[in-house]
């Protein structure tokens, strides 16, 4: 189990740090009524903002409904997630409405989501918390005028120590001072990476010391990924490595793709890669970007202990991509001038003429003369006629 | 240096203008010159005394200003357990985040 979240806060005593951002959060849910202001949490990713309106749901007894940035980009989604929850309350029992990332929809990706959550900001009928990292855009500003802020800030190195020693005490793991003092540092107040890097270091893997995972570039993260000595390992890689998922899913294919490994593990791992490109597809087609989250739990099942796959940043073997880049431009150039004799298309001449005309060379059924140069490409296409 | 961009002092609040002499870490964020002179010292949540801030062997790598206020000093680090003197003192100053519903 991954140690963050085998020590997740369960109560609001066991977060650390931001006592007194803490006080002002519960102060205010002690004290809430209808039509009380809503709350912005604004602080850092890693410092506990989502995990304190969770345990505010739970330690007051509200039934949570959380909506991301991709659920509040346009008026209509927002009014129907959020409307039965405003207007009938008995049906929902008691909701609170809890909305992370709250910064994340920039300029046009905006279709009028920031306008409709002001309008419901202004008044509530039930407890509103939102969360952003940052509050500086122009949005933020319109939003902070109808909320109350409370400010959280990252955690120092000391507090951080103090929280990674427990852990590390009741994991009974020890890590020499350097080393954690390094762990928490490259952490910059983050105390889910940091707990995640210490689990990946203490579980026998050995990260880069002058790196943590989130900085770790794509070659780095798929070769950490595949020398992992445990799933629990190779899953603590896989979800730090904050990538675009396009390139992480590419990266994955060119490296599985090129590795000499057997057709069984094959079929496997690329039906795996085939259902992450359908979800990001699914979420590229319909912008759920909350499914996101699913993305790493699936291309974990790219995992094997032992396989031989290192990173390749190309999906095919370096001789094809050699012919593809310097044949493939002078075969185009010819086929493009023969399409244009024949009257038909580019793509016609490649796809029919072109190795009809490869065979009358080849049985001398005709005899076509070629610049010196096209004429060694046009020799190595015939030799290549089974 | 004179920064690149505009920006937000991470002490002042107040904005950094581009090409202003000031001060820029990443992760931390950006600060005047003047305020970064200024030397602030952190309070220990247990004790209450200072934390030794300019003395702390994380000074490189913290700012003291961006940061959660209260932190732990050296003495109270090393008492028998500092995660249970750290929670207790949470207890007694923050009573409220020990409700119970």
């Amino acid at each position: 189990m991954m140690w963050s979240e085998k020590y997740r806060p369960k109560n609001f005593l066991d977060l650390i740090g931001n006592e007194e951002s803490r006080k002002l959060f519960v102060e205010w849910f002690t004290n809430w009524k209808k039509g009380t202001r809503p709350i912005l949490l604004v602080g850092p990713p890693g410092i506990g903002k989502t995990t304190l309106a969770n345990l505010a749901a739970k330690q007051f007894g509200y039934d949570l409904i959380s909506l991301n940035a991709s659920d509040v980009r346009n008026k209509k989604n927002i009014h129907e997630i959020l409307s039965p929850v405003l207007g009938n309350q008995t049906v929902l029992g008691t909701p609170m409405i809890f909305i992370d990332e709250v910064d994340g929809v920039h300029g046009r990706a905006d279709y009028g989501g920031t306008e409709a959550i002001i309008k419901i900001l202004k008044e509530p009928t039930v407890p509103i918390v939102l969360a952003a990292n940052t509050d500086s855009s122009d949005k933020m500003k319109s939003i902070k005028k109808v909320v109350k802020t409370i400010e959280m800030k990252p955690l120092s190195p000391k507090l951080l120590r103090l929280c990674l020693n427990r852990i590390l005490q009741l994991e009974g793991v020890k890590i020499d001072s350097d080393s954690l003092a390094k762990l928490v540092t490259k952490s910059r107040g983050d105390i889910r990476s940091m707990i995640n890097f210490t689990q990946a270091r203490a579980t026998g893997f050995d990260p880069p010391t002058e790196k943590s995972f989130e900085s770790l570039d794509i070659e780095e993260g798929i070769n950490a990924f595949y020398k992992a000595n445990s799933t629990v390992e190779a899953r603590s890689i896989l979800y730090s490595l904050r990538i675009d998922p396009r390139e992480k899913i590419n990266a994955f294919y060119s490296s599985i793709i090129t590795s000499k490994i057997s057709a069984d593990d094959m079929q496997k791992f690329l039906q795996v890669i085939s259902e992450a490109d359908m979800l990001y597809g699914k979420i590229m087609k319909t912008q759920q970007w909350r499914l996101l989250r699913y993305l790493d739990a699936i291309l974990l099942g790219l995992y094997k202990k032992d396989i031989p796959i290192r990173y390749s940043k190309y999906n095919l073997s370096w001789p094809l991509l050699n012919r593809l880049r310097w044949d493939g431009t002078k075969i185009k150039s010819i086929i493009g001038s023969l399409a244009k004799t024949m009257h038909v298309s580019k793509s016609t001449f490649s796809t029919l003429y072109f190795p009809y005309l490869l065979y009358c060379i080849k049985n001398k059924k005709i005899d076509l003369e070629f610049d010196e140069s096209l004429e060694e490409i046009v020799q190595k296409e015939v030799a290549l006629i089974k | 240096m004179p920064l690149k961009y505009d920006g937000k002092c991470v002490v002042c609040n107040l904005t950094v203008k581009k090409n202003e002499v000031g001060f820029w870490s990443r992760g931390i964020g950006v600060k005047h010159e003047k305020c970064a002179e200024k030397n602030i010292d952190l309070k220990c949540i247990i004790c209450d005394g200072s934390v030794g801030c300019p003395s702390c062997e994380f000074i490189e790598d913290c700012n003291p200003q961006a940061v959660s206020p209260l932190c732990i000093c050296k003495k109270c680090e090393q008492l028998e357990d500092p995660f249970v003197s750290y929670k207790k003192t949470v207890i007694e100053k923050f009573p409220i985040l020990n409700i119970k519903i």
